[in-house]
């Protein structure tokens, strides 16, 4: 019982890592910055 | 108006499916947004061409005000809804690219500046909304709820601390409502009165970024003034966010005793959720800025990202904004609000002509 209840919460744990909004603002920014400094996207324009 | 325009269900649907389901949204943020931009510099234009003088209306206010239109007239379609919802993530990227703007001194300096003046106000706010809230019989909750929003930072303070104190979803709503509906208004208020005083563009930014409570309107706010004024608006209201997670966990053990339920746990672990990470990624921007590890053109491509990443936030702020909605949440939590926010302003402008001469 105790195995199969183990078996079961390791089941229904979240398999996929999940990250928050602000997370994913900060990884796009900073992703995009890194672009920009390797010469990826050469220019922004306004 | 929280479900007016609510973030998609997470189904369980394909990486393409999801990302479809955000375009039409997108697209209209994008539209409205350039439509600002558009109508800003047709304008200007036809002004150049026949030598006429009209007052110039920055792209920010155009941008809210044909969202307002639509939110107030057709509604955003519920098809557009999950996309314009990405307006708080694009704010958020455009402040972490903007901290490219900033010298990682004058961030400490004014940044420190403002945490001096943010803890003061925090204090006497929270204090003051508390005890209008026992005035007007306002539940508990609800004015813990609208005092967590008008001294903090708005909506997210509001939802942090719900989950936190275990607040009704109906007294969110009344807070949430309440300091949207204050917030717009603060957004056409603030730089009305800081052309009538005559403020400069640090002491403007530093009040915006004190007295008013969304970041997206204080970004608004700050913009409309000017671009040196929205710069520091966003450092002052960021260096408020970083609070969050203090004030929350404050009562939210509060509350926990008072009732008798189950505590935070974990009182590190609390702080590091609550803390809004793009704070830490604005930081790591400026310092990466500030070893001149980017070119002057590529901190030119930087600040003009920031600067769509917040044409897109102006729009989703007028699109998001349906007075109806608003209308339909009562008018106690409303007034409450409206008087806190009213001395939250006279108190910040205090504090801002006081620490003026460590402005200069």
């Amino acid at each position: 019982m105790t195995q199969r209840n183990e078996h079961r919460s390791k089941a229904t744990k979240p398999s996929r890592f999940k990250l928050s909004l602000d997370a994913w603002a900060v990884t796009v920014a900073l992703g995009l910055s890194l672009l920009i400094w390797i010469g990826w996207i050469k220019h922004v324009p306004w | 108006m929280a479900d007016s325009i609510a973030l998609a269900p997470s189904q369980p649907l394909g990486i393409f499916r999801r990302l479809a389901q955000y375009l039409p949204g997108l697209v209209l943020l994008a539209a409205v947004g350039y439509a600002g931009k558009f109508l800003e510099r047709s304008i200007a234009l036809y002004a150049r061409s026949h030598h006429v003088t009209i007052p110039n209306i920055e792209y920010v206010l155009w941008a809210i005000l044909i969202g307002l239109v639509i939110s107030n007239t057709t509604g955003v379609p519920a098809a557009f809804r999950p996309g314009v919802a990405t307006y708080e993530f694009w704010l958020k990227a455009g402040i972490v690219l903007l901290g490219s703007r900033f010298l990682l001194g004058d961030v400490l300096k004014l940044g420190g500046l403002s945490l001096v003046l943010v803890a003061i106000e925090i204090s006497l706010s929270l204090l003051f909304m508390t005890a209008l809230g026992r005035a007007f019989g306002l539940k508990p909750k609800l004015t813990t709820l609208l005092a967590v929003g008008s001294s903090i930072c708005g909506v997210s303070a509001i939802i942090a601390a719900k989950g936190a104190i275990d607040a009704d979803d109906e007294d969110s709503s009344f807070a949430i409502a309440a300091i949207l509906a204050l917030g717009a208004i603060a957004l056409f208020i603030f730089p009305v009165v800081g052309h009538w005083l005559g403020m400069s563009d640090q002491a403007y930014g530093l009040w915006a970024g004190l007295g008013i409570d969304n970041t997206a309107e204080v970004t608004a706010a700050g913009a409309l003034y000017s671009d040196a004024a929205a710069k520091i608006a966003v450092l002052a209201k960021t260096a408020r966010n970083a609070m969050i997670g203090f004030v929350v966990l404050g009562y939210a053990l509060y509350w926990a005793r008072k009732e008798g339920t189950e505590g935070v746990g974990n009182k590190a672990a609390f702080l590091w959720r609550k803390f809004p990470k793009f704070v830490l990624g604005f930081l790591v921007i400026s310092a990466v800025a500030t070893a001149h590890v980017f070119t002057k053109d590529q901190l030119t491509s930087l600040a003009n990202l920031s600067r769509w990443a917040f044409l897109l936030t102006f729009a989703g702020v007028g699109l998001r904004t349906n007075f109806a909605e608003m209308r339909k949440q009562g008018l106690r939590p409303f007034l409450v609000g409206a008087l806190g926010e009213i001395a939250i302003a006279f108190l910040t402008l205090g504090l801002v002509f006081g620490a003026d001469r460590f402005l200069r």
